[in-house]
C-alpha cells in the first residue's frame, strides 16, 4: 500500500538475490509474441504506486510482447485517481481496495478478459474472497499484493506479553510516551482508533467518531508521537523508536534489517487491505494491458516482485517459497499477514466522511 | 529595439502555461465544489466557510505566520552581526566569506534538512526548537548576503565624515552604518519571511509531524484526502498574505529609500 524509497533496500535487496543465485529471476522467455500482430497496438502505460515492482519485471514483459511499457508512479491513491479523472490515458492502474471500489461506483474502469487470465485460480483464496469486498463480481480487478496494518515494536523495549495483552492500547502506555511512530494518514489513524475502542472502521456514527476523536485527541496530548509515513521504515530499522503503526509490507523489510524488531496485529482487529490492477475505461490498447495483467499474476513475476519489494504475494505458493526455510523472509512473521482475523476489516471508501475524518485529524495533530 | 520585442514571446509563452495559468486554476478550485455528473462544478465560497469557521484552521495561519516572525527576527539578529564583520574584512577575504556562505545553498535544501535531521536527533530538543533551527539554518544565507551587500555599498568616507564630526564608534554605527544599511535588511526579510510562511518539508521532516504548519495543512488536502477545493482555498489564503506581505515591505523599502535622499 505504501512504498519505500530507499537506495539501500535495493542494494541490499540485489545483493540477497545474487547471493541466492538470483531463484527469482524470470525465467527468460523463449517464444516471443508481437504485440502490434496481435493486439493492433504495443505501447502501455502502468501506473502503479511508488518502489511497488521488481527490477525486471517491465522489461522482461517488453521483451516477451515485443512492446514498450510507459512505467509511472503515484504517491498516494488520491494522486492516482485526480490524474485519471483529469484525462490522463492509462492501461493499467494498481489502486488500493477502496480506490477500486470508488472507481467501479463511478463507472470508470473496464472489466478485465478473463479468457487471458491464466492463474486465477492459482491466487490465494483469502485474497480472492477480500476482492469481494471492493469488486463484488471480480470482473474489475486483479490483486497484486495484500497485507494488513499492525504495530511494529522493539522486543528490547517492549515485553511481547505486555503489547498482546494491550493491543491496540499500548499506544496509549504512557511508558513509551515520546517513543512512538504514528502513521500520518486519516484513514489509518482513525482506523486503529475505532478498533482500539471495538468499532467497525467503517462506521459513521457520530458518537462513535466522536469517541475515536477524543481517544486520538488523549493519545496525542499523553503519548506526544512523531507522526510519519514513510520515515517510519527507517526509524524502525534505526531502532529510533519502541513502538510504530506499520504496514505489514513495510514491517517485513524491518523486520528482516533489524532482529529486535517484532510484529504484532492486534486481537481487536484491523485493516486488511490488497491493491490490485484495473484497466480504466480509456485505455488505449487493453488487449495488452490484460495481457500484462495476466503476466503480473504469474509464480515468476509475483515471485520477483515480492522479493524485491517485501509485500506479500497474492499468491500461496510465493508466499510458501519466500517465507518458509531458505526464503528472503524466512520466519518474518509480517511477511505473512493475518488473513482470518474475524475483527479485520476492508476499508471502504466514503466520500463526506473521508472529508470530516480529514478535518478531525488535522486537528487531532494541531491541538 | 523594437526589432528585439518579439524575442519575448517564448518568455510570455512560458510565464502564461507555467505560472498564470497554474494560478488561475487555483482561483477555479477554491471557488468551486465537485458537483454531480450533469454540473460538474459548482461555485461556492463554502471552502472559505470551512477555513474560517473552524478556530482550528486561523489557529493554524497564525502559528504559520508566528514561525515566519521568528525566523525571521533570529536571522537578522544572527545574520546582520556576520554580514557586518564580513563586511570588514579585506576586500580578498571578503570573496572567501561570501563563498563560505553561499555554499550551503549550492546542496538541495532536501538533503540538507535530512542531514540536520540526523544531526539533531541526537539532541532530544523539542520539535518547536528542531524546526526553528532547520529554519534559520536553510534561511539565514539571504538575510546575510541581503545586509552584506547593502553594508559594503556604504562609502567609507561617510563613516571617516562621522569621526571627524566627533561620533564615537556607536553613534557612527546607530546614525550612519544602521540606517544605510536598512535597505537590505528589509530585502532581506522579503527573502527570508515569504518562503518561511509557506515553507512545509522542514516542518514535516524536523518537527516529527507534530508541528503542523499551513505549507503541511495544503499539502495534506491536495495529496492524502484529495480535496483539491479546499486544499487550494488555503493556497489562496496564504497567496493573499504573501501579496499582503511583500505590499508592505514593498512600502517600508520605499520609505527608507526616501529618508536617506
Amino acid at each position: 500500500m505504501k512504498s519505500i524509497n530507499k537506495v539501500t533496500k535495493t542494494l541490499l535487496v540485489c545483493s540477497v538475490a545474487a547471493l541466492t543465485g538470483c531463484g527469482s529471476s524470470t525465467s527468460s522467455v523463449t517464444e516471443t509474441i508481437d504485440a502490434q500482430e496481435q493486439f493492433g497496438c504495443s505501447v502501455i502505460n502502468v501506473y502503479n504506486a511508488g518502489e511497488y515492482i521488481g527490477e525486471d519485471v517491465i522489461s522482461n514483459f517488453e521483451e516477451k510482447y515485443n512492446a514498450r511499457v510507459n512505467y509511472d508512479t503515484f504517491d498516494s491513491n488520491e494522486i492516482m485517481y485526480t490524474k485519471l479523472l483529469g484525462g490522463s490515458s492509462y492501461d493499467v492502474l494498481v489502486p488500493s481496495d477502496y480506490m477500486i471500489e470508488r472507481l467501479i461506483n463511478e463507472d470508470q474502469l473496464q472489466p478485465l478478459d478473463k479468457s487471458v487470465m491464466e492463474y486465477e485460480d492459482e491466487l490465494d483464496p483469502a485474497v480472492l474472497e477480500m476482492r469481494k469486498a471492493y469488486d463484488p463480481e471480480g470482473k474489475y480487478s486483479m490483486p497484486y499484493f495484500w497485507g494488513t496494518v499492525g504495530l511494529v515494536y522493539d522486543t528490547t523495549v517492549v515485553p511481547t506479553e505486555k503489547i498482546e495483552k494491550e493491543g491496540w492500547e499500548i499506544l496509549k502506555d504512557t511508558e513509551y510516551a515520546g517513543n512512538l511512530y504514528y502513521y500520518d494518514s486519516q484513514r489509518d489513524g482513525f482506523m486503529v482508533a475505532f478498533k482500539a475502542l471495538g468499532y467497525s472502521m467503517n462506521t459513521d456514527n457520530e458518537e462513535e467518531i466522536e469517541a475515536a476523536y477524543q481517544w486520538l485527541r488523549e493519545m496525542n496530548e499523553t503519548m506526544s508521537p512523531s507522526y510519519v509515513t514513510d520515515e517510519v521504515i527507517d526509524g524502525m530499522v534505526n531502532g529510533k523508536k519502541a513502538l510504530a503503526i506499520m504496514y505489514s509490507g513495510d514491517a517485513a523489510y524491518v523486520l528482516s534489517e533489524n532482529e529486535n524488531m517484532a510484529w504484532y496485529e492486534p486481537e481487536e482487529g484491523t485493516n486488511k487491505w490488497a491493491d490490485a490492477m484495473v484497466i480504466p475505461k480509456n485505455a488505449s490498447c487493453s488487449g495488452l494491458a490484460n495481457a500484462f495483467i495476466n503476466y503480473a499474476t504469474g509464480y515468476d513475476v509475483q515471485y520477483e516482485n515480492s522479493d524485491y519489494v517485501g509485500y506479500t504475494s497474492v499468491r500461496k505458493d510465493v508466499v510458501d517459497e519466500l517465507y518458509g526455510a531458505g526464503g528472503t523472509y524466512e520466519g518474518i512473521s509480517a511477511y505473512n499477514p493475518r488473513s482470518d482475523g474475524k475483527n479485520d476489516e476492508v476499508f471502504h471508501y466514503n466520500a463526506t466522511l473521508t472529508k470530516k475524518l480529514a478535518d478531525l485529524w488535522n486537528k487531532v495533530k494541531i491541538q | 529595439m523594437k526589432a528585439f520585442a518579439k524575442l519575448i514571446t517564448p518568455y510570455v509563452v512560458w510565464m502564461c502555461a507555467m505560472i498564470i495559468v497554474p494560478m488561475l486554476m487555483i482561483v477555479l478550485y477554491a471557488f468551486t465544489v465537485q458537483g454531480n455528473s450533469v454540473l460538474t462544478l459548482q461555485f461556492t465560497l463554502s471552502n472559505f466557510a470551512r477555513f474560517f469557521s473552524d478556530p482550528i484552521f486561523p489557529s493554524v495561519l497564525l502559528r504559520s505566520l508566528k514561525m515566519a516572525l521568528f525566523t525571521t527576527v533570529f536571522c537578522i539578529m544572527i545574520g546582520y552581526p556576520i554580514a557586518y564583520i564580513m563586511a570588514r574584512f579585506k576586500p580578498s577575504s571578503q570573496g572567501l566569506c561570501v563563498l563560505l556562505v553561499t555554499l550551503p545553498m549550492l546542496i538541495n535544501m532536501l538533503v540538507r534538512t535530512y542531514a540536520w535531521k540526523g544531526i539533531l536527533s541526537n539532541f532530544g530538543f523539542s520539535s518547536e526548537i528542531n524546526v526553528y533551527i532547520g529554519m534559520v539554518y536553510n534561511f539565514i544565507p539571504y538575510m546575510i548576503l541581503q545586509i552584506y551587500t547593502a553594508l559594503s555599498k556604504i562609502d567609507p568616507s561617510l563613516i571617516i565624515a562621522a569621526h571627524d564630526l566627533g561620533a564615537d564608534d556607536r553613534e557612527t554605527f546607530l546614525r550612519v552604518t544602521l540606517p544605510l544599511s536598512l535597505s537590505g535588511v528589509v530585502s532581506g526579510i522579503t527573502l527570508v519571511f515569504l518562503p518561511a510562511v509557506s515553507s512545509f518539508f522542514i516542518p514535516k521532516f524536523l518537527g516529527g509531524g507534530q508541528y503542523v504548519l499551513i505549507g503541511n495543512l495544503i499539502e495534506d488536502y491536495f495529496v492524502s484526502t484529495g480535496d483539491w477545493n479546499f486544499g487550494a482555498a488555503i493556497s489562496m489564503i496564504m497567496a493573499l498574505i504573501i501579496l499582503g506581505s511583500m505590499y508592505i515591505t514593498r512600502k517600508l523599502d520605499k520609505q527608507i529609500g526616501e529618508d536617506e535622499d
